[in-house]
């Protein structure tokens, strides 16, 4: 049932893909010497691995001229000190270095990968702090936790296998080719032409093998949006007697994902065994060939075995480039997502010489603010108000209307377009943010809870409180009963997404929090609205106690909460169209007024 | 390991031919070499025939046809086993899921339950076919080069069988070592989500509380803990490379050493040295591919373990009879709660004790309570998502665990908290419980639901679109068309769950005035937290902690229940005191 045009997948291709290798290969700078490393043994080990069949090829046919000798004379065969002994000493210590290299390059190499998405890792978790609030408004945190697990997983495992894997392979390519050259033009045609031949089937099964990856992640996404939908929406499913139904439209998008798996699998798996079989035919020829020359003298034997093993040699990697190459190719466009990430508009820095506020009494002014999502869209014009020390100002208004935004320029989270805030007369973009916020003390509509104890998620703005602190912070916001009744009592660990938890006691958590912090401001974006009208009473008494002296911002749903507000701030489609205090609006009449009768009809 | 092996069963004849195709590929890769070795020797011989050498040469072009097809016949097969493997095992989990309870369910997590139906089940299907085109050919190519080997030759064949035990032992001994690693590797994995995504979500809190430092650090401990496991894991199997590389050299060094004298003795042929390296070298590259697929595997396991966790769940609620039970037509209450009490499964209090009521034709039962009262509870109870732990519900007299739960059903509308539309047009949406409704009686229910406004200023009316959950519909006009869509259903019970509340006071208030007339036959069950969408049930009952306390009309509650006057105050106290 649901829209198949709009699903959205990352893509498998990079846009840059020279651009992103050379930014991703500048990052191992801090690697350089263990990269240089690695890089001699790779071409030691290929140089050498490349070279041995080559080598063989001559202690084969003394070998077999040795033995041809010794079945002739009838003596015992014995390798002995001579030319063939000493020959066979070589290719022993030519295959002990190849191993030794192989070794180096494969165990330093196991750190690189990693090291280097660590690196990466950290820039992201230091890009975090500088982003904009907007950009995690504008981007969903599946969507941004896939950049920094998956697709940099991916980019290490290619890396850690992969990279290596293909310099090694081309190096191997070239070198065996290079000698089958030398060895013999013609056969070395031959082999080429039978290599043309599989790029080009290659090539072809991997355009339709690209195709297919693009419908089955479209089937995917189609069935991962059903489920999303069916898991979430199964009470209606269960409680309207849907479950047949829902199991066959489950059926139909399994099977078509069942099918285009199917397609993309096979195609894929079929590549290495085409290329496989165009090699073996190859070899067949080849060998006929070239056996035929040894019959007639025109090749030794060793030679001809030589050949045959760099035909293997030659086409193994074959197999491995044309694979590596395609996943090479999602790496770095999972590379170029993480970049795009790590490129994302900054936040504008702190002032150079922030101005030092002490002492804050609180006395906050909005004057001639504007501001919108983006500069184009002009949501608030001409902001403005002021909120005294102590004073209790009270945001009310429907959805959409600015409550939040409101507070969350305050905080600074977005910069105004226009207009200035201040905080005892200092504009608080002369602030640091970090000195700025520490004169707020917020509890949003959305708790958030770390996975940690409850003491600590209570500490949070106050690492050093004592027990004693917490505990009468928790007692303020009527959470302590609760917390005691747990198994492990406030060292209980909980979770953001914690089932055990329900939305009001999480709320509390939150509000108990703010008292341990004791700000000068308090902002309370729709703290309560969670509760019930019961409890939200009783949480009501601990908060005037946290509010009194101090200046507080209050959004509120539920009228009945910001009665007594000095200052209540009506606001619609971003602006305040009525400021006064309850008396003052109801006795005027207008849009505070029905909306308050509205709730108390 | 059963759960895949029953997944597998039914399709034992599939499962048969990609074994028959992975024996008849790897066959094929020795022995091309072994064809390649004996032209070597035919042609090492003085005065050779070369008619022989094209006989040769033809079987060998034969056998790489063969096994080429062979090979490629079984990557098309080996697909279709494992996506039919995966298919299946979707499926089964949509079905059990609909068997579980709603705490059942709730014990999961929908968003586990999502990730496990697709992407865990994209994991094993793709383990599954590695293990079949990668891991599967290692023991198969180590006894059939073991086997090909020793027809050649009993002491190069002796080597071979030392080498491949060498490699194996350490093989073994690496893949123990790892194993606990990769279990850690997957937790670390798991954490680091966790912890990046509460910096994510919290990110407001995070800098209003000016804690961008520490959560960076402790950000950065997780990564680099990632990391360094990560590496010890990759050293480990860089040694395990390095050693098979190793060995495999120095089998070809042996092979040299020996072959002068096997040959002089009459046991061996110059050109089996080269199928003979070939082999090996076979071997060894077969055994590399395979360690890729063992990395994948602890991955695929958990998954498993995943899914096998929901398919095994002995769901609470089952129907115990397939027989629909006798019905009284004529009982004037349509649900009739005896003593009821629950408690979870898992949770040693009770969530609700001693509930005794009926909802009546025509009359409105009213739950009222606070947050964590059990008010939702109950209705779930109602709909039988959950199960009694003691006493009864009677629907229509007849015991609701003594009828299949379609039966249950089929009486009621359920109206949720939290409106859920499906993704399609409203029109489907509103005949979810009455297929056969005509658009005038959508139309009428609409009007109910005070919904025909927004509706009808649509350009497509009945035919606009609805996205999946109904969001490109605002709260309250979700809610409003979830409530039509009850009503199109024309139930004998309506459960309304706090289905009001996205509602402002006078929709709330209109609304209810409407659905008078049009549930005068049926029971109405009103589960709120504002007094003032109850205020004229007939019968209203007040939860606190499960328990009823309170039972009877507004004014007589007003008097006989501290707690429903404490409520009521809190909600209407301070605006009479300003009038």
């Amino acid at each position: 049932m649901s829209d198949r045009k709009n699903i959205k997948f990352d893509k498998e291709v990079p846009e840059n893909a020279g651009k992103t290798a050379l930014r991703l290969f500048s990052q191992l700078k801090n690697q350089r010497v263990r990269l240089i490393i690695v890089g001699i043994c790779i071409v030691f080990y290929t140089v050498l691995n490349v070279f041995t069949p080559y080598y063989s090829a001559g202690v084969i046919d003394h070998l077999l001229t040795a033995i041809r000798n010794c079945v002739a004379t009838g003596e015992s065969f014995s390798i002995g000190n001579g030319q063939l002994g000493k020959e066979m000493l070589s290719l022993f210590i030519m295959y002990v270095m190849t191993a030794v290299f192989y070794h180096f390059q494969a165990y330093l190499m196991a750190s690189v990968a990693e090291r280097l998405i660590l690196t990466l890792r950290k820039q992201i978790s230091n890009k975090l702090n500088k982003l904009p609030l907007s950009f995690f408004d504008g981007n969903k945190p599946g969507e941004i936790l896939s950049r920094v697990t998956s697709d940099l997983d991916k980019v290490s495992e290619t890396l850690q296998t992969g990279l290596l894997k293909l310099i090694a392979a081309i190096g191997t390519l070239v070198g065996s080719m290079a000698f089958m050259f030398y060895y013999s033009r013609l056969l070395t045609l031959i082999f080429l032409a039978f290599t043309v031949v599989s790029l080009l089937v290659t090539k072809a099964v991997s355009k339709k093998n690209l195709e297919c990856a693009a419908d089955r992640q479209q089937a995917l996404a189609y069935l991962t949006g059903i489920a999303e939908e069916y898991y979430t929406g199964r009470d209606v499913i269960r409680a309207y007697n849907h479950g047949q139904e829902s199991i066959d439209t489950v059926n139909t998008a399994v099977n078509e994902l069942r099918e285009a798996t199917k397609k993309t699998d096979f195609l894929t798996n079929c590549v290495n065994p085409l290329i496989r079989l165009l090699s073996r035919l190859s070899q067949g020829v080849i060998m006929l060939i070239a056996c035929h020359w040894v019959i007639y003298g025109r090749m030794s034997l060793g030679v001809a075995q030589a050949f045959f093993q760099y035909i293997n040699m030659a086409a193994e990697p074959l197999t491995e480039t044309s694979y590596m190459i395609n996943s090479l190719q999602a790496a770095l466009a999972s590379a170029e997502r993480t970049f795009n990430f790590l490129d994302a508009k900054e936040e504008i820095p702190d002032t150079a010489l922030p101005a030092v506020l002490k002492n804050v009494k609180g006395k906050i002014s909005f004057e001639n603010v504007s501001f919108g999502y983006s500069p184009d869209k002009i949501l608030m014009k001409n902001i403005s108000f002021t909120a005294w020390p102590g004073q209790k100002i009270a945001v009310v208004g429907g959805t959409g209307a600015g409550k939040t935004t409101l507070i969350n320029l305050l905080m600074r989270f977005y910069e105004v377009n226009g207009g200035r805030i201040t905080i005892d007369g200092v504009r608080t973009t002369d602030l640091s943010r970090k000195d700025l916020r520490h004169n707020f003390g917020m509890v949003l509509q959305d708790t958030w809870l770390f996975g940690g104890t409850i003491a600590e998620n209570i500490a949070y703005g106050r690492p050093d409180a004592t027990i004693d602190e917490i505990k009468a912070a928790a007692k303020a916001a009527k959470v302590d009963y609760f917390i005691r009744t747990m198994p492990q009592g406030y060292n209980t660990i909980i979770d953001n997404d914690a089932a055990n938890l329900s939305v009001g006691q999480r709320q509390l958590i939150t509000i108990a929090r703010v008292f341990l912090c004791n700000p000068p401001v308090i902002i309370l974006d729709e703290a309560t609205s969670s509760v019930d009208t019961r409890t939200e009473a009783e949480i009501g008494k601990a908060m005037k106690k946290l509010m009194s002296g101090r200046t507080s911002f209050v959004i509120a749903h539920r009228l009945s909460t910001i009665r007594d507000a000095d200052n209540i701030l009506y606001m619609e489609n971003g602006n305040i169209i009525e400021q006064g205090s309850h008396k003052e609006l109801l006795f005027k009449k207008g849009a505070y007024a029905s909306l308050y009768y509205s709730q108390f009809a | 390991m059963k759960l895949i092996l029953s997944f597998l069963k039914p399709h034992r004849k599939l499962c048969f031919f990609t074994i028959l195709f992975v024996i008849i590929d790897v066959i094929g890769a020795l022995i091309i070499p072994t064809f390649a070795a004996d032209m070597l020797n035919q042609a090492a011989v003085s005065g050779a025939d070369f008619s022989a050498l094209v006989v040769t040469c033809e079987k060998m072009l034969a056998a790489a046809l063969i096994s080429g097809a062979a090979t490629i016949m079984g990557a098309y097969i080996c697909a279709d086993l494992t996506s039919k493997v995966g298919a299946d095992m979707r499926n089964a989990i949509y079905k059990k899921t609909l068997s579980l309870s709603v705490s059942d369910f709730r014990s999961f997590g929908t968003a586990s339950v999502t990730t496990r139906t697709v992407s865990d089940i994209t994991n094993i299907q793709f383990a599954l076919l590695s293990c079949f085109q990668m891991l599967f050919p290692v023991p198969v190519i180590f006894i059939v080069s073991l086997v090909l080997a020793f027809q050649k030759d009993i002491m190069m064949g002796g080597i071979l069988l030392g080498i491949l035990f060498i490699i194996t032992i350490v093989a073994g001994i690496v893949m123990k070592s790892t194993a606990p690693m990769f279990k850690k590797l997957q937790k670390k994995l798991d954490r680091m989500s966790k912890v990046l995504l509460e910096n994510i979500t919290g990110v407001r809190v995070i800098r209003a509380f000016n804690k961008e430092e520490s959560e960076k650090k402790r950000l950065d401990n997780e990564f680099g803990d990632y990391a360094g496991t990560s590496i010890k894991v990759n050293k480990r199997f860089a040694i395990l490379d390095s050693i098979s590389f190793f060995s495999i050299n120095m089998f070809v060094i042996l092979v040299y050493a020996f072959s002068g004298f096997r040959i002089t003795a009459g046991h061996f042929q110059i050109g089996d040295i080269t199928a003979i390296i070939e082999y090996a070298m076979l071997a060894l590259f077969f055994l590399m591919m395979a360690q890729m697929v063992i990395l994948t595997l602890p991955r695929a396991l958990e998954c498993c373990r995943r899914i096998s966790e929901i398919l095994d769940f002995s769901p609470t609620i089952s129907d115990m009879t397939d027989r629909r039970a006798e019905e009284d037509k004529n009982s004037n209450a349509v649900l009739t709660f005896k003593n009821v009490s629950f408690r979870f499964a898992d949770a040693d209090e009770y969530t609700l004790k001693n509930l005794d009521f009926s909802c009546r034709r025509g009359e409105t039962t009213a739950i009222i309570g606070g947050t964590g009262s059990g008010k939702s509870t109950v209705a779930s109870l109602m709909l039988r998502f959950n199960e009694v732990t003691d006493g009864s519900i009677y629907l229509n007299g007849a015991d609701i665990r003594k009828m299949p739960q379609e039966q249950l059903r089929e009486h009621i509308s359920f109206v949720q908290q939290r409106a859920w539309l499906f993704s399609g047009t409203i029109a489907e949406n509103l005949r979810y419980g009455n297929p056969a409704a005509s658009d005038s009686e959508l139309w009428h229910a609409l009007t109910i639901a005070q919904a025909k406004d927004f509706v009808e200023a649509l350009p497509e009316k009945l035919e606009s679109f609805v996205a999946q959950g109904g969001t490109n519909f605002s709260g309250g006009q979700k809610q409003r068309l979830s409530i039509a869509r009850a009503l199109v259903k024309k139930p004998e019970l309506y459960i309304f769950d706090d289905s009001f509340s996205a509602l402002d006071f006078k929709t709330d208030a209109a609304l209810r005035k409407a659905l008078i007339p049009e549930t005068k036959t049926a029971a109405v069950v009103i589960i709120a937290q504002r007094i003032s969408t109850i205020l004229h049930a007939d019968n209203i009952i007040v939860l606190h902690e499960g328990e009823p306390v309170g039972m009877g009309r507004h004014e007589e509650l007003l008097k006989s229940c501290p707690i429903y006057k404490e409520i009521y105050d809190s909600q209407t106290k301070e605006a009479s005191e300003n009038e």
